[in-house]
């Protein structure tokens, strides 16, 4: 099963780059420039939701006290951690022949530095607490906290006035892009999703094993 | 606008070299927790006795 899940994942990855580099046309005012926009829009879905999990996962653990729920939102963070660093280099990569810089304080990037630092911080909870338990519920309800940063970030182009632009694709009233741009950013959704589910059920086989060795 | 394809594939990858890390670190760390159980496994079948040790209150001295 895991094997079937790699293998479909690779396929989705190798569409995607199809799609962003052979079908999808380069843009009239960005420049080819704008192919980096297939890679960081899909990475900051699954950061998105990777953290919603991990808010989900919180959620349950603290009702029910399962562990299960617990390994999952650790490694749903990780994976989220992950997703979020390579928005932000992926972002800043994009800006600087774009906007003329590397990095500036603008509303949406200071929002998802923010995002980051606090599930780096979730991360670094789980590790400096030694009794098990106690570093889930600590946690969980770090989880939850940390996850009322996400609409801030979505939403933080909407509300102040920013050099990021505003969503082009998840926004209301639906997408405002041409439908050969849609469709090759779509692909990309799948594929990153993809990616996401295979990491997530790995690293929380990981963290079964280990408690399994602790124990 | 320049194309700018050296940002394009310094992007694509870098994305690429820190996905590949994080899946030989799971693939890695998977198969130390595999092997470590297998050693369990195998120290808990070698010590297991071959018959029934008597519980040392119901052992007699030697004479």
């Amino acid at each position: 099963m895991r094997r079937l899940l790699g293998g479909v994942t690779v396929a989705g990855l190798v569409a995607g780059l199809v799609m962003a580099f052979g079908v999808a046309p380069r843009e009239a005012t960005q420049g080819n420039v704008q192919r980096i926009m297939y890679l960081h829009v899909p990475s900051v879905w699954v950061a998105y939701l990777a953290f919603v999990v991990v808010l989900v996962c919180s959620v349950v653990y603290l009702v029910r006290r399962t562990e299960g729920a617990d390994q999952l939102a650790h490694a749903s963070a990780e994976v989220g951690v992950l997703f979020t660093g390579i928005t932000i280099a992926t972002g800043s990569i994009w800006g600087k022949p774009t906007w003329g810089t590397w990095w500036t304080w603008d509303a949406r990037l200071t929002t998802v530095s923010i995002l980051f630092v606090m599930y780096l911080g979730y991360l670094l909870l789980r590790g400096m607490i030694e009794d098990r338990e106690r570093g889930a519920r600590f946690a969980a309800v770090l989880g939850i906290v940390a996850a009322f940063n996400i609409p801030l970030v979505h939403f933080s182009v909407l509300w102040w006035r920013t050099l990021h632009q505003p969503p082009s694709l998840m926004k209301p009233g639906g997408a405002a892009m041409p439908d050969v741009i849609k469709y090759a950013l779509l692909v990309n959704f799948a594929a990153f999703t993809l990616l996401y589910v295979y990491f997530v059920t790995r690293r929380a086989r990981l963290l079964r094993l280990e408690a399994e060795a602790e124990a | 606008m320049p194309d700018n394809w050296g940002f394009v594939f310094a992007a694509y990858g870098l994305a690429a070299v820190v996905l590949a890390l994080y899946w030989r670190f799971l693939v890695r760390r998977e198969k130390e927790l595999d092997d470590a159980g297998d050693v369990r496994r195998e120290l808990g079948q070698a010590g297991a006795p071959a018959h029934a040790q008597t519980e040392p209150s119901s052992r007699s001295p030697l004479p």
